[in-house]
């Protein structure tokens, strides 16, 4: 699944860091969600659209 | 330092798992001093000979309840699939090992190495998955 991730951080001039602590995770579930090697749950990606106000199919897209 | 330890799950982890690997250290060497060698099967032996195994169901379990807590999902899953591996890798050796037995006269693998085997094939895992990611 592709993601816009790592586009809305850069928006927000965010490091992987700073959105890992938003969202209560690892740096490293970041970098894996941004680059695509992990798919987050459906729980982890509301809370991914709650922290950038947007809906969760503005941030992730079908491949 | 490695993003698990900094899970509230793996400081419950190390607190069931450090007690639990300290009473099997205790309960081998009890076990060794009180069991002499070639004793034959009594109510006082095997209680004596349960305790490792009770101790290593213990620290299993603790294993267990780290995958179960662990918060960071992706973090889980890096874990599971070491455990999977490891799973594969103890239960091939076993399968093979015990083949082996069968058909020719190596040593025998004595039962209890299991765990332990699992456990390098955590190892196994990690570099499995390390090199997969690179």
């Amino acid at each position: 699944m592709k993601n816009r991730l790592k586009v809305l951080r850069a928006e927000r001039d965010w490091s992987q860091q700073d959105l890992a602590e938003r969202l209560a995770v690892s740096r490293q579930s970041v970098n894996a969600i941004e680059t695509g090697k992990y798919d987050p749950s459906l729980p982890l990606a509301f809370r991914i659209a709650d922290v950038f106000d947007k809906r969760i199919e503005d941030i992730f897209v079908r491949d | 330092m490695h993003p698990i330890f900094r899970d509230p799950a793996y400081n419950r982890y190390l607190k069931r798992f450090i007690p639990a690997s300290v009473i099997y250290a205790m309960a081998i060497v009890l076990a060794s001093v009180m069991i002499p060698d070639k004793a034959s099967a009594s109510p006082m032996t095997i209680g004596i000979a349960l305790l490792p195994g009770l101790a290593c169901t213990i620290m299993i379990w603790a294993m267990a309840r780290l995958l179960v807590e662990m918060e960071d999902e992706y973090l889980r899953l890096i874990e599971i699939k070491k455990a999977l591996i490891a799973t594969g890798f103890a239960l091939a050796i076993a399968a093979t090992w015990g083949l082996l037995e069968l058909y020719t006269d190596v040593p025998k693998l004595p039962v209890f190495l299991m765990f332990p085997i699992w456990c390098g094939g955590l190892a196994v895992g990690q570099l499995w998955l390390k090199v997969k990611s690179a």
